[in-house]
């Protein structure tokens, strides 16, 4: 009996891989989605050495003498850089050189960028996944229970979307002080309910197929048919939800540092790096167009995997 | 079900959730420790001790949360919203609010445009050449359109239409805020103000103000919409009825502008109606980034000020804005697909 259900497993598992095969080949035959998933591991790869590379403590006065910045070139450009922004610009005429320029602190922009990226990719993957898990859950209760329980998780959803969610996430930022925290938790708390609706609904359609009727006459409880079976079948869509999203929640957490909700204004993080020269857009161009376009490139190749994944999981768009 | 069961049923679900959304945001700007007390916009220096202890009494700051919840409702109901903080100028909050809220009505309403007027096209294109090079670049447009930071477009916007181009002693357009000019005020629309009283001048200047705004919102939502016409013009475009539009040997532009397109363009209505709603709750950032005088930039002031009074008539106004969107959209969706029933 127990040899059975091990060879049960053991078919279950080299379906999946089959089944996970036959998708990197569709994948892997669209190069757009490649030239996304290149980037996104690049990006990766950058987060993850990120400290290695730059030393993080550049960042923050207290690394510097006196616990100051010891610079004199607050927006500054390189004289005999390639690129000239015109003459309104300062120009530093020193012996380093600064391939993205100088912000207001006189702090190298580049390695300011590079310490940037893991702390917005790690944000925005701990906000992605726990939106993830919480929506999946409630929308799976929600369509597998059904009933009052049902009504009162959709409704709670219902108010969700009908309420402007920037303004609920800058409310809670402001009135819980700003952290990182907060700003994760206030992200989290006007995101799940996407996942909630979306998996509600794939619950309701998987829950009437033959195998769960099988599963209940052969007696197995609720929750193992929901965890075990109901929610695998129903994850795809979850999850090209979430790669999707991970470009857009980068995107909100930059902004709402870029609204002046960081908890320092020395954390290098690409909205907080971009508010920086929010009043400097004439005289230093640079503060604000790198972090952004970073941003940019970062958010369009994650958003470019969840499409791709999109195609490869939606067989109606595969042709 | 009939119709008017229906929106019926709808509005009632529009009370539930201003009451929900009201009770959250209450709680939020009221609960926590907030740089000014809420009784602080209504009084003076000039005021005693018992006149101040009578204002707080008047407005029930004196007694639990949970009370004041309801003296709240009490003072909304008699038309007091509150008043706001000093940074406007402490003027009745719902006045404060609808003397922004046209701006914002007439960006969202260009941006809306904008969106249409890009993204279907957009969107059919890279349906009729599915998977060939002109379906990569709208994907890419697309998908560069929603993953682009709305803070960093505006500013770029900004920096080349404005500065550069008046570096460049090119003809440029304005970078911030909307017309000085002096417009009689007739439905509270500037622009539409400026028509109807043929003030020709005024509308020119009004327009080019909202030009980079309105491209910089649209920018970020054509993706979506172009992305949705797609797939569905795709659905629609394998079906039976197309196919036999075909084979009787129409030409292709019949069959897609005479038959595909109505039936594609159904999901896109509801998309439509989404964006519209949500620029109506004011595109905070961009209003940020252009000084547009709209509800966003005041609400983002209100939130740094704990100003709860104007985050509350905010709230309330872009709730009933979403769910009446929201009940709109469901009803020209049954008019576009007579197969769609209430239920």
């Amino acid at each position: 009996m127990q040899g059975q259900v091990g060879e049960v497993r053991k078919g279950e598992l080299e379906a999946r891989l089959a089944d996970i095969k036959y998708m990197l080949h569709i994948f892997r035959k669209n190069a757009l989605v490649m030239v996304g998933t290149a980037i996104a591991l690049f990006f990766i790869v950058i987060a993850l050495l990120a400290n290695i590379i730059v030393d993080p403590k550049l960042a923050y006065p207290e690394g510097y003498p006196n616990n100051m910045y010891p610079f004199e070139r607050k927006y500054m450009w390189n004289a005999n850089h390639l690129i000239q922004w015109g003459t309104q610009v300062a120009l530093y005429h020193g012996p380093e050189f600064f391939p993205l320029g100088t912000d207001g602190w006189g702090r190298d922009l580049f390695k300011m960028i590079i310490l940037a990226i893991p702390v917005d990719l790690y944000n925005a993957a701990i906000i992605t996944v726990t939106a993830a898990v919480f929506g999946t859950l409630l929308g799976a209760i929600a369509g597998y229970v059904g009933g009052k329980i049902d009504e009162l998780i959709m409704r709670v959803t219902d108010v969700f979307f009908a309420f402007p969610s920037l303004v609920l996430a800058l409310v809670f930022a402001a009135m819980f002080g700003r952290t990182l925290e907060t700003l994760r938790l206030a992200i989290m708390l006007v995101w799940w309910p996407t996942y909630a609706r979306l998996m509600r609904g794939q619950v309701l359609s998987e829950k009437e197929k033959l195998y769960v009727e099988a599963l209940r006459a052969l007696g197995v409880g609720h929750i193992r048919i929901l965890l075990r079976h109901i929610i695998p079948n129903a994850i795809y869509p979850i999850l090209v939800q979430a790669t999707m999203d991970l470009g857009g929640v980068v995107l909100t957490f930059s902004a709402l540092m870029f609204l002046g909700f960081s908890p320092s204004p020395a954390l290098p993080e690409l909205g907080n790096l971009a508010a920086d020269g929010y009043a400097h857009v004439f005289d230093a161009p640079w503060v604000i167009i790198f972090p952004g376009l970073t941003m940019l490139v970062m958010s369009l190749a994650f958003n470019l995997v969840g499409d791709g994944l999109r195609d490869v999981l939606d067989p109606r768009l595969r042709r | 079900m009939k119709l008017y069961e229906y929106v019926i049923r709808r509005l009632i679900t529009l009370i539930f959730v201003l009451f929900v959304v009201s009770f959250i945001v209450f709680y939020l700007a009221r609960g926590f420790p907030s740089a000014i007390s809420p009784w602080a916009p209504y009084i003076h220096p000039k005021m005693t001790t018992e006149q101040i202890e009578q204002v707080i009494k008047e407005h029930g700051f004196d007694k639990p949360l949970t009370e004041q919840y309801f003296y709240w409702i009490r003072d909304i109901l008699r038309g007091d919203w509150g008043l706001t903080g000093t940074w406007a100028n402490g003027r009745p909050a719902n006045e404060v609010f609808f003397r922004h809220f046209p701006y914002t009505v007439e960006l969202a309403i260009f941006g809306t445009i904008i969106t249409i007027a890009i993204g279907i096209p957009l969107g059919i294109v890279s349906a009729i050449k599915n998977n060939r090079l002109p379906d990569h670049i709208c994907r890419v447009i697309a998908l560069a359109g929603y993953s682009t930071p709305s803070y960093w477009f505006g500013f770029i916007l900004q920096l080349i239409f404005f500065f550069y181009f008046s570096l460049w002693g090119l003809p440029h357009l304005p970078s911030s805020g909307a017309s000085d000019l002096e417009v009689t005020k007739i439905t509270g629309i500037p622009i539409l103000d400026g028509l109807l009283t043929g003030n020709l001048a005024f509308v020119q200047d009004e327009f080019l103000h909202l030009i980079l705004p309105s491209f910089s919102l649209a920018f970020i939502s054509l993706g979506f919409l172009a992305r949705i016409v797609r797939a569905s013009m795709l659905e629609v475009l394998r079906q039976d009825y197309i196919i036999m539009a075909r084979s009787k040997g129409l030409k292709d532009r019949v069959v897609i502008y005479r038959h595909a397109l109505k039936n594609a363009l159904i999901p896109a209505v509801t998309l439509i109606g989404l964006f519209f709603a949500s620029l109506l709750g004011g595109a905070m950032i961009t209003e940020y980034v252009f000084s547009w005088p709209g509800v966003g930039q005041q609400a983002l002031r209100a939130v740094m000020q704990g100003d709860s009074n104007f985050l509350l008539i905010y709230s309330f106004v872009f709730a009933i804005v979403v769910v009446s969107v929201n009940l709109v959209v469901d009803i020209i969706y049954a008019f576009l697909d007579p197969r769609i029933r209430y239920q």
